[in-house]
């Protein structure tokens, strides 16, 4: 496989150019800025597909495994511009997840079985790893293989799987073996879900959309071929395999959005006349400021070819509380209108309001909650002891 | 632990960050503070002299002023080690602010007086505002006398010269006086951080019109940029305060044992500890960014970086220092322990030249005209 040229040969600019031009001619207009923060394989597999046809598919994997092999500096371009032009999110877990942990830990077999399919959409794949009892101490999972011959027998379930109910394949954290220490005797596998015994049951969330499930497992037999590295070592592989990508989650994108989502409701409901508004409006402007500084903070980090620490997360708590203050602070402009669960109209122009607001409740937990990013950080980078 | 990261290819950064460490490991900074609050004083003649000679004082003058020509990454450096090393003398109100002005004017007289304010032979406040802050509250008659009161004035009574921002018939003039004159009359009030504030009136001090260094647009522009220039410099002090006091803090609960346990592995005070980090780290991110905004981008682009940067330090480098002492506990009260004098340096500085919500707003404003 190749890619047209080298990308990181170009400058940061002049790659940004290019990918934003070719982009902005070929991603739908009817997927720009979706409601949807996380539509489905169908609602997207244009606009997948079409970034597979041009080789844009994936970012930063290896150009010999189809990926277009960005640094974390051009990457950083193509995550900005395509949150720029509002393009929507493409079920991504295969590209993500599944695909940079067999690049790094998977066997030749596994890298040419699964990663050509992740590029085609023909396994569009999701993430097992919480439980109802293991969310924020996800070490102490409970879904079990046992060895039976060449397989593995699953029993057990997972919850909170984000859009499995629209996957075909599951990359599964199981306990293989019961261990003092928790971390150890934890697998990965990979597992087809119309395996017999696999029931994907949907959950609504807030906004009223399916877009995470539950998942049980009863005597699923899964091939042990398909287990990813060693058996019960698959703890550091798990936690290993964001490397860079935790900028992202710190990427002012989501409270950019939602902040001219608030001016425009303001400007029309006369909101700027009162000096006190004024005033919390000037503080979210110059925090989302203040939020892109420090991003590039740790964005220079990555351009300059280092990796990133512990202190990364930083972005992560600012970023998901700063995106929550400002969708309720479009509650309060709505005024007695606060209480419409549809869009509040700006002449024919809807703004989102409560589906932004409802939505900022989730970045707060997902990726480990905000709470549990405040206990690593005290130990990692302030060096506090344990209580 | 939080801190300016920027480029520095030939280590003039390292090497200033080196000399002020170099003397605060002679110069205790809080026994200055409590020895200048003793005897009233404005400053501290000593360590005043020591910084003109390592050249701080004319850290951005042009070396034809006797400075260094340096810019703002080593401004930013050098308030951000004084903030640490909780050094608190006038640096900004004194060397930067008066000295930016009349590098911007340029010109033999104005060279003069920067060339003093370098080698620290001359004390020269810039006189500008009223106790509330309201500019240029002089003014200069049509027969050339100055009357009218000023404020918030640093050093009014060590002050060998006076820079004075008047209006003559609606229009700023920017005059320049000895300060030894029957016809100023002084007072002056502690401030916070132990150095007396000067409140000065003038009654008909007779300016010559050799002595009007400038007027009108030319005054506007220095002043602007003056304004500018200081403003990154109290971001990034303010910046070394609360990295400082936050580092402080955090060996004092490693340290501070209660219920059997250090009180840094309560997860409540933990979280409380990572707040404040966050907060340094965007303060630290806030003044580097407007350091290379300074660089890179377009005046307006920098103004708006330097307001943001000034209101961010502010706002975090005071509610760092005031959690700091409630992280102290009792001790954190007594005027003994050195956590609530970074908490008064914050407030000064902070105070000065535009708290963080005006700040704020004044952002707002220029993005919306834009």
């Amino acid at each position: 496989m190749t890619q047209e040229r080298d990308w990181n040969a170009l400058s940061d600019d002049e790659f940004r150019v290019i990918f934003r031009e070719w982009v902005d001619a070929n991603c739908p207009e009817h997927l720009r800025f979706m409601r949807k923060q996380r539509p489905t394989f169908d609602e997207v597999a244009e606009w997948y597909h079409a970034l597979n046809d041009k080789g844009w598919l994936s970012p930063v994997w290896p150009v010999e495994y189809g990926g277009m092999g960005l640094d974390a500096g051009k990457h950083i371009v193509y995550v900005e511009e395509w949150a720029r032009l509002g393009c929507p999110r493409i079920p991504d877990h295969g590209i993500g997840l599944t695909g940079p942990l067999l690049i790094e830990h998977g066997t030749e077999a596994q890298k040419a079985e699964f990663l050509p399919k992740i590029l085609t959409g023909e396994h569009v794949w999701c993430q097992g790893y919480s439980e109802p009892g293991a969310g924020s101490d996800l070490a102490s999972l409970r879904t079990q293989a046992v060895r039976d011959g060449d397989d593995f027998i699953i029993n057990g379930q997972k919850i909170w799987t984000t859009l499995a109910h629209c996957a075909n394949w599951i990359l599964l954290l199981v306990r293989t073996t019961n261990s003092d220490k928790r971390q150890h005797g934890i697998t990965v596998i990979l597992v087809e879900l119309s395996s017999p015994g696999v029931l994907v049951r949907p959950i609504k969330n807030l906004r009223e959309e399916e877009d995470f499930c539950e998942v049980f497992f009863e005597n699923v037999r899964v091939p042990a071929k398909n287990v990813v590295g060693d058996v019960d070592a698959g703890w550091a592989l798990a936690k290993t395999v964001l490397g860079h990508e935790r900028i992202f989650l710190g990427a002012p994108s989501r409270p950019e959005y939602a902040l001219t989502r608030l001016e425009i409701l303001a400007k029309d409901r006369g909101a700027f006349e009162d000096a006190a508004f004024r005033s919390r409006f000037a503080k979210l402007r110059l925090d989302l400021y203040d939020l892109g500084s420090a991003f590039e903070r740790f964005a220079k980090v990555l351009r300059e070819g280092g990796t990133l620490g512990a202190d990364v997360s930083v972005l992560k708590i600012f970023c998901s509380e700063l995106y929550q203050r400002i969708t309720e602070e479009m509650l309060t402009v709505a005024g007695e209108e606060a209480r419409f669960y549809d869009d509040l109209m700006v002449g024919d122009r809807g703004i989102d309001a409560m589906n932004l607001y409802l939505d900022s409740r989730a970045p707060a937990i997902f990726g480990g909650s905000n709470e549990i990013q405040r206990t690593i950080l005290a130990k990692a980078v302030l060096g506090l002891p344990s209580g | 632990m939080p801190r300016l990261i920027l480029d520095d290819p030939d280590q003039t950064l390292e090497m200033l960050r080196d000399s002020v460490a170099t003397l605060a490991e002679r110069v205790d900074g809080a026994e200055v503070f409590r020895s200048r609050r003793a005897r009233d004083a404005e400053l501290d003649r000593d360590l005043w002299s020591e910084m003109a000679t390592a050249g701080w004082l004319g850290l951005l003058l042009p070396e034809s002023m006797g400075g260094s020509e340096l810019g703002a990454g080593e401004l930013t450096v050098l308030a951000e080690a004084f903030g640490r090393a909780l050094i608190t003398e006038p640096f900004a109100a004194l060397a930067v602010l008066p000295g930016r002005i009349l590098a911007n004017i340029g010109g033999a007289a104005a060279g003069e007086i920067a060339t003093g304010i370098a080698d620290g032979s001359r004390i020269v406040p810039f006189l500008w505002q009223d106790t509330r802050g309201a500019r240029a509250p002089m003014t200069l008659s049509a027969e050339g006398t100055l009357s009218g009161q000023v404020d918030l004035v640093t050093a009014a009574y060590a002050a060998t010269d006076y820079l004075v921002l008047c209006k003559q018939d609606g229009e700023l003039a920017l005059v320049h006086l000895p300060a030894r004159s029957e016809r100023f009359s002084l007072s002056s009030r502690p401030g916070l951080d132990a150095a007396m504030i000067g409140q000065v009136t003038a009654k008909g001090v007779s300016v010559d019109a050799g002595s009007i260094l400038a007027r009108g647009a030319t005054l506007d522009a220095a002043l602007s940029d003056a304004i500018e220039m200081t403003r990154l410099a109290l971001a990034a002090e303010l910046a070394g305060v609360g990295a400082k006091a936050l580092e402080e803090t955090v060996a004092y609960t490693k340290e501070r044992v209660q219920f059997g346990k250090p009180i840094a592995s309560f997860q409540v005070i933990q979280h409380r500890l990572v707040d404040m980090w966050g907060d340094a780290e965007f303060a630290c991110a806030a003044v580097t960014n407007a350091v290379e905004m300074m660089r890179d981008a377009t005046p307006e682009e920098a103004g708006q970086s330097v307001l943001a940067a000034k209101a961010r330090a502010g706002d975090s480098a005071v509610t760092i220092t005031r959690r700091a002492i409630h992280l102290h506990g009792a001790m954190g009260f007594t005027d003994e322990c050195n956590i609530g004098l970074y908490n008064k340096r914050a407030i000064t500085l902070n105070a000065a030249l535009g708290q963080a919500e005006e700040l704020r707003l004044e952002f707002l404003a220029r993005e919306t005209a834009a």
